[in-house]
């Protein structure tokens, strides 16, 4: 203290400015910021693409971080109303309708060339309220039947033969009255994993003009038959989320799972022989039990300045451009939104690409509304509530539509 | 290094300038005077620069974002009003205190946080009078075991917890049903069941700080009081209730209240356990509800006003109950 009392105080301030100054970093590289979502082997792609952009470029990098779907949603949200956030963000195409309300992206064609975006089939740009607001590197994310080849040669192609199969695979091996091996399983907490049961029945969530329509036979007999295949013909665990569906499927007690691209990599890291088939018809109705399909995609945040737009441009055509799309299709099994990709002879003649065509020539876009996110987190809690037994499918049915309506009416408060 | 007894003189060495400084009476520049003038200003100067960062960060971290929570309470902010929010008035916070749910939420945070606390201070101040006693070997090792919980990451503890209650797979209910023949437990697909098991996660994880502080207390109980009570031939039981329990006091009264505070906030554990609230929402508490309802329904406005009621929920038990267990003129 004396020190400091003795004018030496200036001196001090002196010195700490120096240091903090030492440290400041005399980088001026253009820094550019990606969030995004992808996980798994997608993960490990997208950040080698980007170390290799990186490597190519002097006067840029380019910094990715990874947030979890919902969380990256709202933080984005959050960041650029408040003037902030990345330059480019990364998600599915559901995001667009709740950025584009929330004035937290910029329409593409606004930094992108036209003669790029041409590429591109209807897919791969997607669209809200006639502007486009988001460049797909693919297409999916949708559910598909994934099943050990081990133990099924050949997939089901309906609901009879799938509960034949799954009768014929679910087995107490050591008969102590415990299960060791389940048909099939999947991460049935979710809602978004009830939807391709729900479209089979010949039900939707919501109509065209936004309304919810959850109160009808098709819930009710959906959720019934996802009840039977538990309760009646004790196929599937009594319990299962995404974890536990995701262990019991790589660990081989179970014979097949119902899940989304981002984990089939993994099943072949974990040793499993897997291979994919179409979500089998409902017996009754014989329509496909179809899962909802979406892109994924960059959006640009609305903060961007224009002097930023060429370093932009720039990433994106990299990274959603035909030689990219290639390669992960080749080694992600992703789905190319640009057209001369898809019929190149990598594409044709991937088998598990090709498999996962099939499921999506039946499965259904997923709407972009922003009510979706009520959609979700009102079926949540009645699906749930089925699930425990602690209400019928047809109350169910009623408190998905109700607590969906109260929920949307609630937003607007 | 000034000691403290020169400090004050600088002080009153400086004050007495200023007096002089305002009847005119200024002394010369090598006057006693104005060398104490000059070190009262450096020391005021020195005060300034330690007080300032603090000040503008308590600023910028609490009573900025507070104020604007309180802004947003009063407004209509939502997904559809996120960069046009107006101000409302109290619309928000009818509509909070008018939804039947936030009652019954209410209703459960009160239970949740009073079963928990129940139990953080009775097991951790049972832990603690256990472990003081000179009899137990190894105090080092158990202190360490114990104290484990407190010291992982609550989420790590909290997912793993959440495995081991799954119905099939979970050790919960292996060694229920294998080793205890009883029938398993749906643990978190029943709402009554996945609300124990958040409270018994969250018990797990809190009694290690109040037996840490129930230790701090026992070891500044002087043992003559205990020879005493020997001589006298009191037994355990009336020691603990006339010594241990009221010198503990002013201890855990205050760690009490940071447990309550901290319980009653705590969303980590809630919405770990219970993966946000499951079953159908049935294991919220307050504060993970004003989570949903902001980053999962976006209703700013209408969370920000329930923040606001929790505030002031904390702050009047906070007050009551320092004052009526007089705890910090206890402490002081």
């Amino acid at each position: 203290m004396r020190y400091l009392m003795h004018g030496r105080l200036p001196d001090l301030i002196l010195l700490v400015a120096l240091v903090l100054s030492a440290c400041a970093s005399d980088d001026r590289r253009i820094h550019i910021k990606i969030w995004h979502q992808k996980i798994g082997a997608e993960r490990a792609f997208f950040e080698e693409a980007v170390r290799e952009y990186n490597a190519r470029h002097d006067d840029r990098v380019v910094e990715v971080l990874y947030r979890e779907t919902e969380e990256m949603r709202n933080l984005f949200i959050v960041a650029s109303v408040g003037g902030q956030g990345p330059d480019v963000v990364f998600g599915p195409s559901d995001n667009v309708s709740l950025f584009v309300l929330t004035e937290s992206i910029l329409p593409i064609d606004r930094v992108m060339r036209p003669e790029f975006l041409s590429q591109f089939s209807n897919e791969g740009i997607i669209e809200w309220k006639g502007e486009p607001w988001m460049l797909a590197d693919q297409v999916g994310n949708h559910l598909a039947f994934v099943y050990n080849t081990e133990l099924i040669p050949d997939p089901p192609e309906t609901t009879d033969e799938l509960i034949d199969v799954l009768r014929s695979l679910t087995a107490d091996d050591n008969r102590d009255g415990r299960i060791d091996r389940y048909g099939l399983t999947w991460n049935y907490t979710e809602p978004f994993f009830f939807i391709p049961f729900l479209s089979g029945y010949g039900g939707s969530v919501m109509d065209d003009q936004g309304r919810p329509t959850l109160d009808t036979e098709a819930t009710v007999k959906a959720i019934q038959f996802v009840l039977d295949l538990r309760d009646k013909y004790g196929v599937i665990p009594k319990e299962s989320d995404y974890n536990v569906a995701e262990t019991l499927f790589k660990e081989k007690r179970a014979a097949s799972i119902i899940n989304g691209p981002w984990a089939w990599d993994g099943y072949a890291t974990a040793g499993v022989d897997y291979f994919l088939a179409p979500i089998p018809r409902i017996s009754e109705t014989g329509l496909w039990a179809a899962p909802y399909i979406s892109a994924k995609g960059y959006s640009i945040n609305a903060n961007v300045p224009a002097e930023r737009f060429p370093y932009v441009r720039d990433l994106l055509e990299y990274l959603t451009g035909a030689e990219m799309q290639t390669r992960m299709a080749v080694q992600l099994a992703t789905i190319p939104v640009i057209d001369s990709v898809r019929v190149a002879p990598e594409v044709r003649n991937n088998p598990i690409l090709q498999a996962s065509l099939r499921q999506i020539e039946v499965g259904r876009p997923m709407p972009l509304a922003p009510e979706m996110r009520q959609v979700w987190d009102g079926m949540r809690g009645p699906y749930q509530l089925v699930m425990n037994g602690a209400v019928s499918a047809e109350e169910g049915a009623r408190l998905m539509q109700r607590e969906v309506e109260k929920r949307i009416r609630d937003t607007f408060l | 290094m000034l000691e403290p007894a020169q400090e004050v003189a600088g002080l009153e060495a400086g004050r007495k300038a200023k007096v002089d400084s305002a009847t005119g009476k200024t002394g010369s520049p090598e006057s006693p005077a104005a060398v104490s003038r000059h070190g009262a200003i450096r020391t005021n100067l020195f005060l300034l620069v330690l007080l300032g960062p603090t000040v503008l960060i308590v600023l910028a971290v609490v009573a900025y974002p507070f104020l604007y929570n309180v802004a947003l309470s009063l407004s209509n902010m939502n997904i559809y009003h996120i960069r046009d929010w107006r101000i409302i008035g109290f619309e928000q916070y009818l509509a909070v205190l008018v939804e039947p749910t936030f009652w019954s939420i209410f209703l459960k945070t009160i239970l949740w946080t009073l079963v928990n606390v129940v139990f953080h201070v009775g097991l951790g101040v049972f832990l603690a009078v256990v472990l003081h006693q000179k009899f137990v070997v190894g105090k080092p090792a158990w202190r360490v075991l114990l104290i484990l919980p407190w010291a992982l990451p609550q989420y790590i503890t909290a997912l793993t917890w959440r495995s081991m209650f799954n119905f099939e797979y979970g050790e919960i209910n292996i060694l229920l049903t294998r080793y205890l023949s009883l029938p398993p437990v749906e643990w978190l697909t029943s709402p009554f069941e996945a609300f124990m098991a958040a409270v018994l996660t969250n018990i797990w994880l809190g009694f290690p700080f109040m037996m840490v502080i129930a230790l701090g207390g026992l070891q500044s109980i002087p043992t003559e009081l205990y020879e005493a009570a020997d001589v006298d031939g009191a037994s355990a039981w009336r020691k603990f209730w006339t010594i241990t329990a009221p010198l503990l006091r002013p201890v855990m009264i205050p760690a009490i209240t940071l447990g309550v505070v901290w319980t009653f906030n705590n969303i980590n554990v809630v919405w770990l356990v219970s993966n946000g609230g499951e079953p159908n929402d049935q294991t919220h508490i307050l504060v993970s509800y004003v989570y949903e309802a902001a980053f999962s329904m976006y209703r700013f406005g209408w969370a920000a006003a329930l923040s606001m009621i929790i505030f002031f929920i904390l702050f009047v038990f906070t007050q009551t109950f320092l004052r009526s267990t007089k705890a910090t003129e206890a402490a002081y």
